[in-house]
């Protein structure tokens, strides 16, 4: 004798395990949670080697600027973005006229101004809404940038022409 | 002592300490009792102080400033899974709504113009399903804004400043849509033809019109026009045709008509399995079979309005854009993939199962396990990601969180292709289906066989061509490759269906279509087509409007409230499921709603078949 199961309870349980089903492929991905970011409070008395690690931190989580950027992946094809290994050694030498800190300061603030030949413009600026990095993480970001091939030099103190209140 | 003195001295203690507590009780509350005697006018000090304390309450409350909340609760689930919830329940059934008109539209027109009454039979049966249908996405239209307005008063009080000259043509334009769809519905049979045919144009038009004024709202949301960096309101046209308010248009324009057809599929279906005659099988499975096709026929130019919203949402903000792809989301679009791939596998299994309903079916049957063999290779690729979960001696291992061989796989280049090949392959299953019990007899059949093969094998071929150059050339150079990709398919798919329809012209028929002779499963996997597309609906749904993260308007409001961060997939995931089984449960008493609909003046289900 077979046991006949109604239609509807037939339905319902297809529809009930595709559900399932899809729901636990939603289990099965990477699971992270992303907060808002937060105003990172930077005293004015912090070190350029301070600087470092906070300006670090910003580039791979508030700044967002991993999700395009790669460090050390070598060569432009492939990537949609360019690579910032060794940019502290190379930004002195981009735009004619520009030091290292004004070059990166302007990447930031005004990255359309100078797009790196064989890229495409995407930057967004920076200290504008959607990521809105205020004029001292900017600085800490310039200081991080400074250490990957170069000597950093920026200080909390050094004024940047398209900050709020600069030169 | 014995027992009996034992419990009598307990019970005892118990009632003295009873009473001990009552007289207590007693003494205290008459502490402060007026004196019997005393003048009822005259009040005690307590009394005096108690009046004053009032007083200052109130003259507190009176000088309360009125604060607006930016923000109220929700009990146990939270203000935003209350209203995603919401939304998404509004917006299936909306959809549903939106799209059933148009396929019911132009099946009336087919019958109108060839005078096959199947047709008209069948547009009336789609349109039975839209009655209880609009009422719930009326119910939950206003469900969802109360709650907006309730939960978070803020916000829309920025949209209304925006917004809200649209506000009145929007609810007359829903008092046009529900006076044209009732006598739509009602009026079947009972106007002329050519009345009939304009009442359902015009509810196309206004149902059309109603969704582009919605989504200018929530395109705002997302890529916000026409304001100040401040959010001041300097021009509503700008504010209303923003970036992404035509992708966004179109793109769910194509996808509630395949969402529409799913679920008039799914309809069928129902009515299939619980058909008792033979008769009634036949309509049903015709019936399910035109949902099918129509959700399908939608289902391939999909893919490409979502390329074109995705490049109009990088072209507004890079970082949106990366945040989708590359970002918080990327993982989603693995879930999609997933999603989609089963949609294909499933969208094809019925057509291969329907081809076994006509004699003659043998000489294409063998075909079958190629399209199997491609559809399933471009599902695992597209499936692939780029990084994958791994431990940390894995990783050593690998040299990286790229795999060294598949994760090639996981970049765009290889995904654009699968999906392209994959887009190719179901055509060429519709096409096998169409075919199927006909011999073309026109002179030129073995040239045009030959044309169509070559249009087919050179567009794979361009697909391929630009899938591989992509590895080696820029990225700047590369992301332009998805244009003659999707071009080549789109152009090789029109060129096939306009030779095939003249080549079998007048074709000689060498078996009968035996609609109604399919097994169950088919059923049950118009169902899974149809859960599966409200599942992505969801789930897209949700990309859409997660990508905002912690902005009410990106860029221009933020979210300040407690829910602003953006959850795990795994979460949503949940939230999305448990929205489709609440959407699914509801579908049910649409289903019932119709079936008890009856068959106005189309005589009885037997006869039309």
């Amino acid at each position: 004798m077979t046991l006949r199961v109604p239609l509807l309870f037939r339905i319902a349980a297809l529809v009930a395990g595709t559900t399932a089903l899809y729901a636990y492929i939603g289990q099965l991905v990477p699971q992270k949670e992303v907060q808002p970011p937060q105003v990172i409070e930077l005293p004015d008395d912090l070190t350029t080697q301070d600087m470092i690690p906070i300006g670090a931190q910003i580039f791979q989580g508030k700044g967002l600027c991993s999700t395009c950027h790669t460090i050390g992946k070598g060569g432009s094809a492939g990537l949609r973005f360019p690579d910032l290994d060794g940019i502290g050694s190379r930004a002195a030498t981009r735009i004619e006229g520009l030091s290292d800190v004004e070059y990166l300061g302007q990447s930031l603030y005004e990255p359309d101004v100078f797009v790196v030949p064989g890229f495409n413009p995407g930057m967004p600026v920076m200290n504008k809404p959607p990521l809105e990095l205020t004029d001292q993480e900017i600085l800490a970001v310039i200081a991080y940038l400074q250490s990957l091939g170069g000597a950093p030099s920026v200080t909390m103190q050094t004024e940047l022409r398209w900050a709020a209140g600069g030169s | 002592m014995t027992r009996g003195k034992l419990v009598l001295g307990i019970i005892g203690a118990l009632l003295a300490l009873v009473a001990t507590v009552r007289i207590a009780q007693w003494l205290v509350g008459g502490e402060y009792r007026t004196p019997q005697r005393a003048d009822e006018a005259q009040t005690t000090p307590r009394d005096q102080g108690l009046a004053d304390e009032r007083a200052a309450d109130e003259k507190a409350d009176q000088a309360r400033p009125y604060v607006p909340p930016d923000y109220r609760p929700f009990p146990k689930i939270g203000s935003r899974v209350a209203v995603w919830v919401l939304a998404q329940l509004h917006l299936l059934f909306a959809a549903f709504v939106l799209a059933v008109p148009l396929f019911a539209f132009i099946i009336e027109l087919i019958g109108y113009v060839t005078g096959d009454k199947r047709y008209d039979k069948l547009a009336y049966e789609f349109t039975k399903l839209l009655s209880a249908a609009f009422s719930l996405t009326a119910t939950f239209g206003a469900f969802l804004t109360f709650a907006l307005v309730a939960l978070y008063p803020k916000f829309m009080n920025y949209l209304m400043e925006v917004f809200s000259p649209t506000f009145l043509p929007y609810v007359l334009l829903f008092f046009f849509e529900a006076a044209f769809l009732y006598s739509y519905y009602y009026g079947w049979g009972k106007f002329s033809p050519r009345v009939h045919l304009f009442l359902g144009l015009m509810l196309n038009l206004v149902g059309t019109a109603i969704m582009f004024i919605a989504n200018a709202w929530l395109t705002f949301m997302m890529s916000p026009a026409g304001v100040s960096e401040k959010g001041a309101l300097l021009s509503l046209g700008d504010a209303f045709m923003n970036y992404t308010w035509m992708p966004i248009n179109i793109h769910r324009m194509i996808a509630n008509v395949a969402f529409g057809g799913s679920i008039a599929g799914a309809y069928a279906a129902f009515k299939y399995l619980q058909a008792k005659t033979d008769d009634e099988r036949a309509h049903y499975d015709w019936m399910g079979y035109i949902g099918n096709f129509v959700a399908i026929s939608a289902f391939l130019p999909l893919p490409f309005a979502g390329y074109w919203l995705a490049s109009e949402i990088y072209a507004f903000s890079q970082t949106m854009g990366l945040t989708m792809m590359g970002g918080a989301f990327s993982w989603l679009f693995i879930i999609q993939a997933a999603l989609i791939g089963n949609l294909f596998l499933a969208a094809n299994y019925y057509l291969w199962l329907g081809m076994g309903r006509i004699e003659g079916v043998q000489n294409y049957q063998k075909f079958i396990k190629y399209l199997l063999i491609a559809i399933a290779l471009c599902f695992a690729v597209w499936a692939t990601p780029r990084s994958i979960l791994a431990s940390v001696s894995e990783v050593r291992a690998m040299g990286g969180s790229t795999h060294p061989v598949l994760g090639y796989l996981g970049v765009m280049s290889a995904k654009n292709t699968a999906v392209n090949i994959l887009i190719l392959s179901t055509f060429m299953s519709f096409l096998l289906f169409r075919r199927t019990g006909k011999e073309a007899t026109v002179t030129w059949r073995r040239a045009g066989n030959l044309a169509q093969q070559a249009i087919f094998f050179g567009a794979a071929a361009i697909v391929i061509f630009y899938g591989i150059y992509g590895y080696f050339v820029e990225a700047r150079v590369r992301i332009k490759f998805s244009i003659p990709q999707v071009l080549s398919v789109l152009a090789a798919m029109a060129l096939i269906t306009v030779i095939d329809v003249f080549l079998y012209r007048g074709a000689r028929r060498t078996g009968e279509v035996r609609w109604g002779r399919l097994p169950r499963i088919s059923q049950y996997t118009l169902i899974f087509i149809a859960v599966s597309f409200t599942w992505l609906m969801g789930l897209m749904g949700y990309v859409r409007s997660g990508l905002r993260q912690h902005w009410h308007v990106y860029g221009v409001m933020r979210d300040q409230s407690v829910d602003a961060f953006t959850p795990t997939l795994g979460f949503a995931t949940q939230v999305v499921s448990v929205t489709v089984l609440v959407f699914f449960a509801l579908l049910g008493f649409v289903f019932w709603i119709a079936s008890l609909a009856g068959d106005h003046g189309h005589g009885d289900t037997e006869e039309a078949a």
